[in-house]
């Protein structure tokens, strides 16, 4: 496990319990990208406030490197606009500095398993995103009426469990919606740069 | 134009209704005076003078009492109005001479009675017009029977009688409803399309607001673009570019791109004109609260009437008072979004939960805090509802739909 955490340093907030195990630290974004290049560990415990490179371009880059590595935010309030931009561009998890050993260790552990770890803020804010563009182009996916109801619920607190007993669905169908929403949302960040490339010529740039 | 947003909080919600209850009023003086006039006239005729005058001059008071006391959104009223013309009905049969009311002469207490129905009609619509009208001519049917006059004997010309007043009640109390919807529609439709040009310039302010923000941050916007444009081309000329170089180029750009996105993501400092926000007054609710984490979540800004804001947050805060005292809860989130219904606002704790039932919290004591809450929201024309069970959290939702001072009652409520 990659755990690049800046200056509040890995060791006190995370002692590993047996779980998981440690593969690598980081202390920088760059630091981060090339650890994670060399131990391909299953989840990355990540800061956003990070020198050298940015939280969300350190993100971008070990996802798309490594599409399997899961990786967790783990930032302060007030940094909503940051979390949003590094769910959108592949962070499955988002925690609070806040949170108790115990909620880190939950988290990891459900991100490893492949359920996205969204807090009731962090729905919140995706349903912000998806109701700002209204109408969206064609090409840009929306929501369907059952992923907002789903969302919708996360954001009032109901767990993964509690939402399958509502919906009479399955706690894994409430995770492949959860999932499916984070996929779009990603989706439309990848539209937005591509039109925006496409419109400026760019994409035939050499590199 | 700033007048009329001036007047919107206070916007009068039936300014064509409010005509007709003057002009009902104005008749219902006109027929007092018709009453007294043929009083006089028949004055020999009376059995019982002094309950007549008494009538009388009860009427009077009443017409006088509903003349300063613009009372007649009140249910209260109307239906004392009721009472006081079907009581009037029924005693003119006591007081004149047996057998006077079949005559040929107008029958004192015929034209005031239909006021009832008028404001009935006025008030509330075609069916409670014709509702008043009925039980006026139910009245008015006894009263025969009353002044000694049996209906069964009654001759052709005494049941037309019966029957004229019959279906002037009914008539007059329809008619009235008819009008008044119209009316009522008409005047809905012009405060719609009032709102309307409102909500429009109040999004023009908005936006105007926004740019002048965007004008604050272009410029740094700008410099760092100037930079990376003129490094760019540099590093571009040179034959080996150090990745570092990039990279700082890169970071410039990210960091403007968050500055940007903040601020498209920010709600405008300033709300519109008597409105503030929402999220503001919740955060500040989730701050007092310091035993249990909340999480406050609005969906995109929602701007609220401050009275309304002052409300809605007492009622959040007494239920995450609630949380704190009895849930043992870990965490709590309230929401709040403004969709088709209306505004929702939910707090949502992950505490022991209980047995919501009214009757039985009541009994026990323990409805203070809630009964509370749902007055307020009650008082907005809103509801409350309690989901909870036992170890499965408790959820209380306040729904509170879009004004519509088009009601009567929300008029009678609305501020003055």
């Amino acid at each position: 496990m990659t755990i690049p955490s800046g200056e509040t340093g890995s060791a006190t907030i995370w002692r590993p319990p047996a779980i998981a195990t440690v593969v690598a630290e980081a202390s920088d974004g760059g630091e981060a990208i090339e650890r994670a290049r060399e131990s391909m560990p299953e989840v990355i415990l990540m800061d956003l406030q990070l020198p050298t490179v940015p939280g969300v371009e350190a993100i971008r880059a070990i996802v798309e490197e490594s599409p399997h590595v899961k990786v967790v935010v783990l930032s302060a309030s007030g940094e909503e606009v940051d979390v949003l931009e590094a769910v959108k561009v592949g962070a499955t998890g988002y925690l609070l500095k806040g949170s108790t050993a115990a909620e880190i260790v939950n988290a990891v552990q459900r991100v490893r398993d492949g359920e996205p770890v969204f807090t009731p803020s962090l729905a919140g804010m995706v349903l912000s995103e998806f109701r700002r563009v209204a109408a969206p182009d064609p090409g840009v996916p929306g929501l369907t009426p059952r992923e907002n109801e789903v969302l919708k619920l996360v954001a009032k607190g109901y767990t993964y469990r509690e939402i399958a007993g509502k919906l009479f669905i399955s706690v894994k169908t409430v995770q492949n919606h959860v999932q499916n929403i984070l996929t779009k949302l990603q989706l439309r960040k990848r539209y937005e740069l591509m039109r925006y490339a496409i419109q400026r010529g760019l994409d035939k740039a050499p590199e | 134009m700033a007048t009329s947003s001036d007047e919107r909080p206070s916007l009068p919600a039936q300014p064509g209704r409010r005509g007709l209850w003057l002009g009902i009023l104005a008749y219902r003086w006109a027929a007092l005076g018709w009453m007294v006039f043929l009083a006089i006239g028949a004055a020999d005729e009376f059995r019982r003078p002094g309950v007549a005058w008494l009538v009388l001059g009860a009427t009077g008071v009443w017409t006088l009492w509903l003349s300063v006391t613009p009372g007649w959104d009140r249910p209260l009223t109307r239906w004392l109005d009721l009472g006081v013309c079907i009581g009037l009905l029924l005693i003119s049969g006591v007081v004149v001479r047996e057998g006077y009311t079949v005559g040929d002469h107008p029958f004192f207490a015929t034209a005031y009675p239909v006021c009832a129905a008028l404001t009935w009609g006025a008030a509330r619509g075609v069916g409670p017009g014709l509702a008043a009208g009925f039980a006026l001519s139910v009245a008015l049917t006894l009263s025969r029977p009353i002044n000694g006059v049996s209906l069964a004997d009654a001759t052709g010309a005494q049941v037309e009688g019966v029957g004229n007043g019959v279906v002037y009640y009914i008539a007059a109390g329809g008619a009235m409803g008819l009008i008044s919807r119209t009316l009522g529609r008409a005047s809905d439709e012009l405060r719609r399309s009032q709102e309307e040009v409102l909500r429009e310039r109040e999004r023009v302010a908005r936006l105007s607001e926004h740019a002048t923000m965007g004008r604050q941050i272009h410029d740094s916007v700008l410099q760092a673009l100037a930079w990376v444009n003129k490094r760019g081309h540099e590093l571009g000329a040179e034959t080996s570019v150090p990745g570092r170089e990039v990279l700082r180029l890169a970071d410039m750009a990210a960091q403007q791109e968050r500055e940007l996105r903040a601020l498209i993501q920010s709600e405008p400092e300033e709300p519109p004109k008597e409105r503030a926000s929402l999220r503001v007054a919740l955060d500040a609710d989730a701050r007092a609260v310091g035993e249990v984490p909340v999480t406050v979540t609005a969906l995109g800004p929602i701007w609220l009437p401050e009275h309304e804001i002052d409300e809605v947050t007492a009622a959040v805060r007494q239920a995450l008072e609630n949380v704190v005292q009895h849930a043992r809860a870990t965490h709590a989130v309230v929401f709040a979004e403004e969709g088709e219904q209306g505004l929702v606002v939910t707090v949502r704790d992950d505490g022991v939960g209980f047995v919501y039932e009214e009757d039985g919290l009541r009994s026990r004591g323990k409805f203070g805090l809630l009964q509370s809450m749902k007055g307020r929201i009650e008082d907005l024309g809103g509801r409350m509802t309690v989901r909870s069970a036992p170890g499965a959290g408790t959820e209380v939702e306040f729904l509170i739909p879009e004004q519509e001072p088009a009601s009567d009652l929300a008029a009678d409520e609305g501020r003055p």
